[in-house]
């Protein structure tokens, strides 16, 4: 197993609501602590001290750097940091100047996220911690040749608490994390749309977290650019996130492509209309029918057993939508933000137990603060 | 998008929106038939069935000829259309103009009438063509799908969507456009707009033709899917004239009768229901209608002049022929043979 597969999920709700609240609220200021220490303690001792591991410095138990002699001129040690996603709002076939391209919206989620951190050296191998990050690797090495250091090397070393195989955008979280930190090396910052190349140059397929969480972005996964940029960010909404084949995964870049009918291929275009007009007016009710109606168009397509019944609860509680990660496992209801959904997540969460789905876990895409209201 | 469209069909294809009351929109095409047109000819290209250059027929005397002849026109395809004596002449030039190939069937059918005569025609023409490709706009799923786009801008535009409203004639645009808006709004309320004589809902076709054309049907289109509707509404030609020129009148909105039928119902529901927000389609402009719906003095020679609007329609217990009177019935998403089942005087079912 590798090291990130044993690392807990910072923000995962343990026994009861109470308690999964606390750890909601802070698993954004946790999280990378959390993974930091996790490197060397077992998932089980880890998982029950989330979101009370004192802040230790991050790069404590990394030697590895200081085998290397100091960076050359104009060069020091990056990082980069970027957050994963907690599947689609929205997956499908989408008109661009009248040729069809498949596309995607992302769910932003800052509850899991990949750091890296690249120490470069003018000549030399070029190396990736964990191992198994070869994806990381040929993107560092992409990054450094569009930068015009052929022939550099360096160290790369990656934490990261994102879930694999869930459809969070595990390995796209590597490979941007990785191609941030080798520009930061070099004071460089790339724009998105050559972030996304490159991105889809070292694995073939790239989620849009380059533009994430400020822009949302339809991005063309295959092809590696932006299809249409929404304008803004997607509509604040509460989610309780939770995974519908326990924690079983899917090989997310093995899928093949759905095969819609030609009534599902052309009803992406009013779901992208509605989304429009949820992104531009803010609306969280809305972006909850725009995931559940591509969400019922690929339970046609990817049927989760549970899903019926997941419709069901989420109507009952009062969510807003059900949004899945179309080659993923996770799955989330949304509500609208803020303490007045409070008693509806609960009952959703309640509702998810009954169904045998006991772990869940909360994050909002909410960026903005919400002071008292005036009186 | 660019700023400049590829064609002339791409740039007109379509409706612009437009208020008509705080929670009535208005969806006008020009030509609303261009979307089905081109949807219908971009997949038979994609599929093969049409080869680029290859000759399409359809046998049409309506607006659905005039979308095919422009989009035939710009994607380089010879045409020839299957019409009677009935077809208007200005119709006949533009359609000329655009390099359509007009033919006039002359003799109605032993049985049948003009119809059955423009089908054997028809036939004739596409067996003695191999390769020929016809869009038949009743039966192609590709009539109601190529309405996404329409659903599309609405969706953009206006958001959540409580009730659509439109004119029945091949079940194209409003089951179409309703499939993909309850993908999103499975509540919403569809109301379809029909006119007596007209089979499409449960009434007979005797009694002699409809003086209101462009909706209702003598036939059963395949393409009607009947549980797509909560409610019917049957609407009677004078006060469907009345409405087109109140919508011209009051709104500078220059369109055809069945635009007039539909605003008629989307006015009264936008009316009976504050709370909803409501889209009603209008289907094509009143230019072909200036000598007729616009001239006044047609309208008193033919008895179809009304001075006031009725207040709303009477609502019937289940369909049957009838006057003239707006009236309407709640349909309930059922299929027609349930409808025609249901408690009341049996009627024959019309054979789809």
């Amino acid at each position: 197993m590798s090291a990130r597969a044993a690392v807990p999920l910072a923000g995962v709700p343990l026994a009861s609501p109470a308690a999964a609240r606390t750890a909601a609220a802070t698993a954004t200021t946790t999280a990378m602590t959390s993974v930091a220490t996790s490197a060397t303690t077992s998932a089980a001792t880890s998982a029950a001290t989330t979101g009370t591991t004192p802040t230790a410095p991050v790069d404590r138990r990394t030697p590895v750097w200081t085998i290397f002699p100091p960076p050359g001129e104009g060069a020091r040690t990056g990082t980069g940091e970027v957050h994963a996603h907690h599947g689609e709002i929205v997956q499908g076939g989408f008109y661009a100047d009248g040729v069809l391209e498949h596309g995607l919206v992302t769910l932003p989620c800052s509850l899991y996220r990949t750091r890296a951190r690249f120490r470069p050296v003018r000549s030399g191998p070029l190396t990736v911690e964990p191992g198994d990050r070869r994806r990381a690797r040929a993107a560092a090495r992409l990054t450094l040749d569009a930068l015009g250091r052929t022939g550099w090397g360096g160290a790369i070393r990656i934490d990261s608490n994102v879930p694999l195989r869930w459809g969070c955008g595990s390995s796209t979280t590597d490979v941007l994390a990785t191609i941030r930190a080798v520009a930061d090396a070099f004071d460089a910052v790339l724009e998105p749309a050559w972030v996304a190349r490159l991105a889809v140059a070292a694995e073939t397929a790239s989620d849009s977290l380059m533009f994430a969480p400020g822009r949302a972005v339809l991005f063309a996964q295959r092809r590696g650019s932006m299809l249409l940029d929404l304008g803004g960010p997607l509509p604040p909404v509460r989610v309780l996130g939770f995974n519908t084949e326990a924690d079983r995964g899917v090989e997310t870049l093995s899928l093949p492509p759905v095969p819609y009918t030609v009534w599902e291929r052309e009803a992406f275009g009013p779901i992208l209309g509605l989304l429009r007009h949820a992104v531009e007016r803010q609306d969280p009710a809305l972006l909850g029918r725009v995931a559940t109606a591509s969400t019922l168009i690929n339970q046609r397509h990817r049927p989760r057993r549970s899903m019926p019944r997941l419709l069901e609860a989420a109507a009952e509680a009062g969510a807003l939508g059900v949004q899945v990660a179309h080659s993923g496992t996770v799955a989330g209801f949304l509500f609208e933000p803020g303490e007045g959904a409070s008693p509806r997540v609960e009952r959703a969460r309640e509702a998810l137990g009954r169904l045998g789905m006991h772990r869940s876990w909360e994050f909002t895409t909410d960026l903005s603060p919400h002071p008292e209201p005036l009186s | 998008m660019s700023l400049v469209h590829a064609n002339m069909v791409d740039g007109i294809a379509l409706p612009r929106l437009v208020w008509l009351r705080p929670n009535l929109v208005g969806l006008a095409f020009p030509l609303m038939k261009l979307l089905p047109a081109r949807f219908i000819i971009r997949k038979a290209l994609e599929s093969g069935e049409l080869r680029p250059g290859g000759l399409i027929a359809e046998t049409t005397s309506g607006t659905f000829g005039l979308a095919l002849a422009m989009v035939a026109r710009l994607g380089g395809h010879p045409l020839t259309l299957v019409s009677d004596p009935a077809i208007d002449a200005p119709l006949k030039r533009r359609l000329e103009d655009l390099g359509a190939t007009v033919h006039i069937v002359r003799e109605p059918g032993a049985s049948g009438g003009y119809q059955q005569a423009r089908l054997a025609v028809l036939e004739e023409v596409l067996a003695g063509n191999p390769g020929s490709f016809c869009p038949r706009q009743y039966s192609n799923p590709g009539n109601p799908e190529s309405y996404a786009a329409c659903a599309e801008q609405l969706a953009h535009a206006t958001g959540a969507v409580d009730c659509l409203v439109g004119s029945v004639g091949s079940g194209g645009s409003v089951c179409g456009t309703s499939s993909y808006l309850r993908r999103m709004f499975p509540d919403l309320v569809a109301v379809g707009v029909d006119t007596h004589r007209s089979v499409i809902f449960g009434q007979s076709d005797a009694g002699g033709g409809r003086t209101l054309r462009g909706l209702g049907n003598s036939l059963m289109p395949q393409n009607v899917d009947h549980t797509a509707f909560d409610w019917v509404h049957w609407v009677g030609a004078a006060e469907a004239f009345l409405a087109t020129r109140r919508l011209h009148r009051e709104h500078a909105l220059f369109a055809g009768p069945t635009s007039g039928a539909a605003y008629l119902v989307a006015d009264w529901w936008a009316r009976e229901n504050p709370d909803q927000l409501v889209a009603v389609i209008f289907p094509d402009e009143g230019y072909r209608y200036q000598d007729t719906v616009y001239d006044d003095a047609w309208l008193e020679a033919k008895g179809l002049r009304l001075d006031v609007l009725p207040r709303g329609p009477v609502e019937w217990a289940r369909p049957h022929d009838g006057d003239d009177l707006w009236s309407s019935y709640r349909w309930g998403r059922r299929p027609y043979a349930e409808v025609m089942r249901a408690p009341g005087p049996r009627r024959e079912l019309v054979p789809t």
